[in-house]
């Protein structure tokens, strides 16, 4: 306990707000969890915890009664939540998460009442405190959850007039109401009136990060929207984006892309995904892998370009996700790129970037009809020394035998020609059918565009 | 106790390394099974220009991406297999 409000005392003292939230880490080890419970008991703590803030923050004149009242509190909801998890370690048949959610939540109340009380105006500079509130919230929500969803009959008195209820909805309990929580702390840091140099808006990013994770694990990442327009709304009158610390930008780009991409704003999608790469730190290879899962697809639609070599080898996962599809495309091969679709879509479907993939199959079936216009050759020269020109008319019937070939499906010439119809239409080939010959006339300059031929 | 951050936290009030170490060993892996997109923290809150992925290729990015189609594949084989094809599709519609 001592060492605890040592550094509470030294961390008031330099104001620093990220030693300051350490004191608040309920992530300690078996032995320090002990300690710090059995210090007090319930009738003592507030007592003990009073003459330690006091003690250390005495040199503080501006640190008066009604701060250290909240400390107070805020503290005396820490050595709570120490006491459940201490309960969880050892196994006590009346641990809960849901208790250690609860007392941590109350934490936040106290801390909340903290910034709001008049009396207290707690100053920008300890919204760390928020983060890791914030942070272990969401843990405690989720333990929370697993715990509920493992013991199903504990509470079934309580449930069982609630079974028409949508089971997947029930799984996220504590997790919404932690998503509520969160949204209050939002608030609390959006509307902070005071000069910006001093305002809790700094916390903005990091509190919508958090917001984010939430609300996509409850499957519900269209309720982030609202935290994005917040933000848009009141920019202007925020810290500027390249102010905030390269970890928080990097997750808030990677969300606002994944939001986009699930809108099918691919553009803008591969703007905030390049973004977060870009910024991302070089070692934190899951965060990179998680960035090219979208950056890739988005890619593929924004440019037909597919990843290099190089780009997917420290990442096997990725390869074993994306090289077949990337294999098929190559080589135009229509039916190992439906096996591959098909082989993946589980993952795909998880990941949901399933339709995005699903687009792939057009340049797939472009690269096949550039193999058939390529393994057409060279017209016979007109006058001798001229520059070679490709054959440009091409029968229905090669293009028919190719896709059949590739696909590996009896399509009729109707089929093929409505699927080329597409291509040109797509502007992945330049040309024309010609009916009444049976010819698919294709441009002399470029014919597939962007592949130089 | 709970979460995946024992391996990403930088610091903790347990300084004791030893105290860290069980504490990891004994953490219920209740929160480990994350949702496949959920983002990690990471270990340090900002970090220099240098140490970003863009400033490893010089902010290059186009080695990243490669063409959709492959040259190198050998297209006589190609044309070879799609001469056979149309062979047979011609012999279908003369029967």
């Amino acid at each position: 306990m001592d060492t605890i409000f040592n550094e509470f005392g030294v961390a008031m003292t330099r104001r620093n707000g990220y030693e300051l939230a350490q004191t608040l880490n309920p992530e300690l080890s078996d032995d320090m969890l002990r300690l710090v419970y059995k210090t007090a008991n319930h009738a003592s703590i507030k007592d003990l915890l009073k003459r330690h803030i006091r003690a250390n923050t005495q040199h503080l004149p501006h640190v008066d009664l009604d701060e250290i009242q909240m400390w107070v509190d805020v503290f005396h909801c820490y050595w709570k939540t120490c006491g459940e998890l201490l309960a969880i370690q050892d196994r006590s048949p009346k641990a809960s998460w849901v208790k250690v959610y609860e007392a941590w939540k109350e934490l936040f109340s106290a801390l909340h009442r903290g910034y709001m009380s008049p009396k207290v105006e707690l100053p920008a500079w300890t919204i760390p405190c928020l983060y890791i509130v914030g942070k272990y919230l969401r843990v405690f929500a989720m333990n929370a959850d697993e715990e509920r969803s493992n013991n199903p009959n504990q509470e079934t008195t309580e449930t069982n007039f609630q079974d028409d209820l949508d089971m997947e909805a029930d799984k996220f309990v504590w997790l919404r109401d932690c998503g509520v929580q969160l949204n209050r702390m939002f608030t609390l840091c959006l509307n902070d009136r005071a000069n910006l140099m001093e305002s809790r808006k700094w916390g903005i990013y990091n509190v919508a990060n958090l917001l984010f994770k939430t609300y996509f694990k409850v499957k519900s990442p269209d309720l982030c929207k609202n935290v994005l327009r917040a933000i848009i709304a009141g920019r202007g009158d925020m810290p500027p984006f390249e102010a905030i610390p390269k970890s928080q930008r990097v997750i808030f780009k990677y969300y606002q892309g994944v939001l986009e991409f699930l809108d099918e704003n691919y553009p803008q999608a591969e703007e905030h995904l390049t973004e977060a790469w870009n910024l991302c730190h070089k070692d934190a290879l899951r965060n990179k892998e998680l960035i090219l899962t979208y950056l890739i697809p988005c890619h593929l639609v924004t440019t037909a370009k597919l990843p290099s070599a190089k780009l997917l080898e420290p990442y096997p996962r990725l390869q074993q996700l994306f090289l077949p599809l990337c294999g098929a495309i190559k080589k135009g091969e229509l039916h190992a790129f439906d096996l591959a679709l098909q082989e993946g879509e589980d993952e795909f479907v998880k990941r949901r970037i399933y339709l995005t993939l699903e687009r792939g199959r057009d340049i797939a079936l472009r690269n096949l009809c550039r193999r058939v216009f390529l393994a057409g050759g060279f017209e016979p020269p007109k006058e001798e020394n001229a520059q070679p020109l490709r054959r440009t008319r091409v029968p229905l019937d090669e293009f028919v035998a190719a896709i059949r070939l590739g696909s590996q499906e009896k399509l009729d010439s109707d089929e093929v020609e409505c699927l080329l119809a597409n291509q040109i239409y797509k502007g992945f080939m330049k040309g024309y059918i010609s009916r009444p010959h049976n010819m698919v006339v294709l441009s002399k300059s470029g014919a597939f565009p962007p592949t130089g031929v | 106790m709970a979460s995946s951050s024992a391996q990403s936290k930088p610091d903790s009030k347990a300084t004791d390394n030893k105290a860290e170490q069980t504490q990891a060993t004994q953490q219920k892996p209740a929160a480990a099974d994350m949702d496949h997109d959920e983002f990690e923290d990471f270990k340090v809150e900002d970090w220099p220009e240098e140490e970003t992925e863009a400033a490893q290729n010089g902010g290059e990015t186009r080695h990243l991406w490669e063409e959709s189609w492959d040259d190198d594949d050998t297209t006589e084989d190609f044309s070879a297999q799609l001469r056979e094809e149309l062979k047979k599709v011609n012999e279908s519609k003369r029967r």
